[in-house]
């Protein structure tokens, strides 16, 4: 009987030890991998995304999802200009050289194309191609954002290497136009044709150093996204064989995968401790600055936030570097204020407005009492039988929002304001509470842009109403003259050093208004295994870390 | 048998509506706009209003439930309302993923739910039942998000670490550049797994009150005054009829299962249901949210009605008559 037992018992672990020679022999040694992928030429590139695109028709709402343009558009699909890292715009590889900007009137842009400029086909990239992209933004059904398209009247194409773009009237952001969010469609294969069905699902053509593996096949739902170099790209060819972006939403698995080698490299957000965890895996970062930033939106509309003083007060109430302490230092080691609504990661734009609003509280007080404020037995500023007091909103569950908002809270209290906590889930707080003016102050995030255009969300004419049906994107009411004439005029400059003047001038207007307060920057991390990968490594907080992979290498 | 299932069915049919009718509404009403959702970083104000007219969002929402209820009953299910891709093909493309994970955790769970409960209730009160008892509450209170985060670190970081290897031997992610079987378990074992605890805690428990009371019974007294082995005895007389009682709990816990592969799913990157559900709840999406929820109803219905019909097959004393098991 006993020897039965044994008996079966060893079955057991034979069994077992069978099952583990099987993995034995499937899991390399970790020396064994580095020689492998050491020797081979191409390999396989393993790269996380924390989103998935939604839809590959760049021009149509579905897509406008950053990862959409980091993991696939920007390396399949042709720009007039780049973003280098640096913040700057420079001409792209599809370009022989700098467009040429005529004054006018009327405003004419001449785009000179690369003679080697070709699609994936072999046919070459040419003017006509302009053309379709810019009809196919002005005519189509669903497009996400027609912005200065609609101020092109006209594309000459008589010369197919040459694109000559006539405004009706002058547009000053005009280095975003084919390129930014958008690219260069191939009119030779989408005239005529369904483009939204063509491209939505992937596409197997390309004009950039990479494409989709197999055409839209290379995109699979839920899974991944497989990109092979384009072997009839003109510019740097890539040295990697396939380059796959698997998608990890969950952060906690993204840097697990990243630990154990699964994926090679990922631009996470960053959190408490994760630093160290990546120190321990011997794994590379960077940590930067976004272009994506927090702010205590001010409802200027709402009590007693419509009053200009009442909001310098606040932002003399308010410890902007304690916050930063608390809210970004843990994840990120450092962080600074953010002291404009123009994030330094333009540098050309940016100026530090807000600087001179300090942690004041003696400031809170003059400013106050001048305005015919005085503190009730409470401590709380009252005027005419009114008390100092609203609410602020942000997205339920948020960790370091509803932290921000306490310490803010604290803060206020001290300077004599009282600040009650109502949050609310993200859906209800940008679906109706912003949108219709249903709240006192917001701290939400906003997305910079290499184009320092601000007057969508501060000039009076975007305020949203139920007359527009709340479709302006002025969530904070504010109402200037003066911020109204300066960033108009930054919407309309088309030389570009008046245009920096009124962009900055734009700046100072906000400070003075006080129509918010700024945070900061939400920090980036790009990270990588240095023992995988080689190349120039860096990050490009518009175009995403991967904007240059084809001079990446393996190791 | 067939008028029983037929009846069922049927009577299914209002509580799936009035289901459909409610997570439209609150989707609706207080769930995020579609429209704002894909204009979100759109500088272009009209881009909402384009949007509204191409999904036709401005129609009133009664409109817009009938008009999808139509379609689905009609078997076209529309496109999403944020990717524009057919939404046929992403519940499809989701079973896929969900499917074998979910059955290999029943497979999985019941296997060991049984071993573990036969054990326990064949030596009452002995080390290895209070080991497993201690076991199963623990496998109970344990959240689910907590032990898959905790399940990868040890079984893909630490392992990897302490056994020298350049990767690790369980996947974490699914692994998209290779296949075949061992990669395809690689890839599953985890998932399976952390699916699993909650399962074979709670299955084992159930299996060993069951059984306990059964091997007390005057039939199992029977068997062994017969001379027929304890295994005989157990496998065979105790288990029939005391899975009956299994059988309920599997049935009940489908739609518990629903709820676990949303966590596991998103723990392990699964392009599943679950994540197809936290998707289209983000997005306001009812075009995937309602075939969506009427698909998982009908799901969780026919396991009861299988549990049902099993019941039958088990124990010969059970008839399906109108209405209920009797």
């Amino acid at each position: 009987m006993r020897h039965h037992r044994r008996g079966r018992r060893a079955a057991r672990w034979l069994a077992v030890g069978v099952a583990v020679a099987a993995f034995g022999a499937s899991v390399p040694a970790a020396g064994a991998s580095a020689r492998h992928q050491g020797s081979a030429p191409g390999g396989v590139l393993r790269l996380s995304a924390q989103e998935e695109p939604y839809c590959a028709d760049w021009i149509a709402s579905c897509a406008g999802l950053s990862w959409g343009n980091w993991a696939l558009g920007v390396h399949t699909l042709p720009q007039a200009f780049r973003v280098t890292p640096a913040g700057e715009y420079v001409p792209g590889p599809v370009l022989a050289g700098a467009p040429t900007l005529s004054a006018g009137p009327p405003v004419t842009i001449t785009y000179p194309i690369n003679p080697d400029a070709v699609w994936s086909d072999g046919a070459p990239i040419t003017s006509k191609d302009f053309e379709y992209t810019w009809k196919q933004i002005v005519n189509g059904k669903d497009i996400y954002d027609t912005t200065g398209y609609t101020a092109i009247s006209a594309i000459d194409t008589t010369d197919p290497k040459t694109a000559v773009v006539t405004f009706s009237e002058p547009f000053a952001g005009w280095r975003d136009l084919f390129g930014g969010f958008y690219y260069i469609l191939p009119s030779h294969l989408l005239e005529g044709e369904n483009r939204h069905k063509a491209m939505k699902d992937g596409y197997a053509f390309s004009g950039g150093p990479w494409m989709l593996e197999g055409g839209a096949k290379g995109w699979d739902k839920g899974r991944s996204i497989t990109l092979v170099p384009n072997p009839k790209y003109w510019g740097t060819q890539p040295k990697i064989g396939k380059v796959v972006f698997q998608f990890i939403p969950e952060s906690a698995a993204e840097a697990q995968a990243l630990k154990t080698g699964q994926v090679s490299a990922a631009y996470p957000i960053p959190q408490t401790g994760i630093l160290d965890e990546f120190d321990q895996a011997g794994l590379q970062y960077q940590v930067g600055s976004g272009n994506t930033y927090e702010a205590f939106w001010l409802n200027n509309e709402a009590f007693p936030l419509d009053s200009p003083v009442v909001r310098q007060a606040l932002l003399y109430a308010t410890d902007r570097q304690a916050i930063v302490d608390q809210i970004i230092k843990p994840a990120a080691r450092e962080g600074r204020v953010l002291q404009s609504f123009v994030v330094p990661s333009f540098p050309a734009y940016f100026t530090p407005a807000f600087a001179g609003y300090t942690h004041d509280l003696k400031k809170v007080d003059e400013l106050m009492s001048g305005d015919g404020w005085a503190k009730g037995s409470d401590g709380i500023w009252a005027k005419n039988g009114k008390k100092a007091a609203f609410q602020i909103t942000t997205t339920a569950g948020s960790e370091g929002r509803e932290l921000a908002e306490q310490l803010w809270q604290s803060q206020l209290k001290q300077a004599g304001f009282d600040l009650e906590i109502k949050n609310a889930s993200a859906d209800l707080l940008f679906g109706r509470l912003v949108p219709r003016g249903r709240f006192g102050a917001g701290l939400y995030a906003q997305v910079g842009t290499p184009d320092p255009g601000l007057c969508v969300v501060f000039c009076s004419k975007n305020i949203p109403t139920k007359a527009n049906g709340f479709v302006g994107q002025n969530y904070t009411r504010t109402a200037s003259p003066a911020i109204d004439a300066s960033w108009t005029a930054a919407d309309r400059e088309i030389d570009a050093t008046e245009r920096e003047a009124s962009v900055k001038q734009g700046q100072t207007a906000l400070a003075e208004d006080a129509s918010s307060i700024p945070l900061y920057q939400l920090p980036t991390l790009f990270v990588w295994d240095p023992k995988k990968i080689a190349g120039p490594l860096q990050d490009n907080v518009t175009e995403g870390p991967f904007f240059n992979m084809e001079q990446w290498s393996l190791k | 048998m067939w008028k029983y299932v037929a009846r069922r069915a049927l009577a299914s049919i209002p509580v799936l509506l009035l289901a459909s009718v409610l997570i439209f509404l609150l989707v609706r009403e207080f769930g995020a706009d579609p429209a704002r959702q894909r204009c979100q970083a759109s500088r272009d104000p009209q881009c909402i209003v384009r949007v509204r007219a191409q999904l036709e969002l401005d129609r009133p929402v009664p409109v817009q439930y009938l008009d999808e209820m139509k379609s689905f009953v009609t078997g076209d299910w529309g496109n999403s309302l944020r990717s524009d891709r057919s939404v046929s093909e992403l519940i499809r493309d989701a079973m896929a993923e969900t499917v074998p994970l979910a059955f290999w955790a029943v497979v999985v769970s019941l296997v060991l739910a049984v071993l573990v409960g036969v054990t326990s209730a064949r030596h009452p009160g002995s080390v290895r039942d209070h080991s497993f008892t201690v076991l199963a509450f623990a496998g109970i209170a344990m959240p689910t998000f907590w032990l898959g985060l905790l399940v990868i670190q040890a079984f893909t970081y630490e392992l990897q670490k302490r056994l020298g290897l350049s990767e690790p031997i369980f996947y974490s992610i699914p692994n998209p550049v290779s296949s075949g079987m061992v990669d395809s378990f690689r890839e599953l074992a985890l998932p399976v797994f952390v699916l699993s605890v909650q399962l074979v805690a709670g299955w084992s428990r159930y299996q060993r009150a069951a059984l306990a009371d059964e091997l007390h019974g005057d039939h199992i007294r029977t068997a062994r005054a017969k001379g027929l082995s304890e295994r005989r005895v157990v496998w065979k007389h105790g288990m029939r009829s005391s899975s009956t009682s299994l059988v309920t709990v599997v049935a009940i816990d489908a739609g518990a299962l629903i709820g676990g592969v949303v966590v596991t799913e998103r723990v392990f990157s699964r392009p599943g249901m679950g994540t197809l559900l936290l998707a289209a709840l983000r997005d306001g999406d009812t075009a995937v949210l309602i075939p969506w929820m009427l698909v998982a109803g009908v799901a969780v219905i026919l396991a009861n009605l299988f549990a049902d019909v099993l019941y039958a097959v088990l124990d010969p004393r059970v008839r399906l008559v109108s209405g209920s098991p009797s």
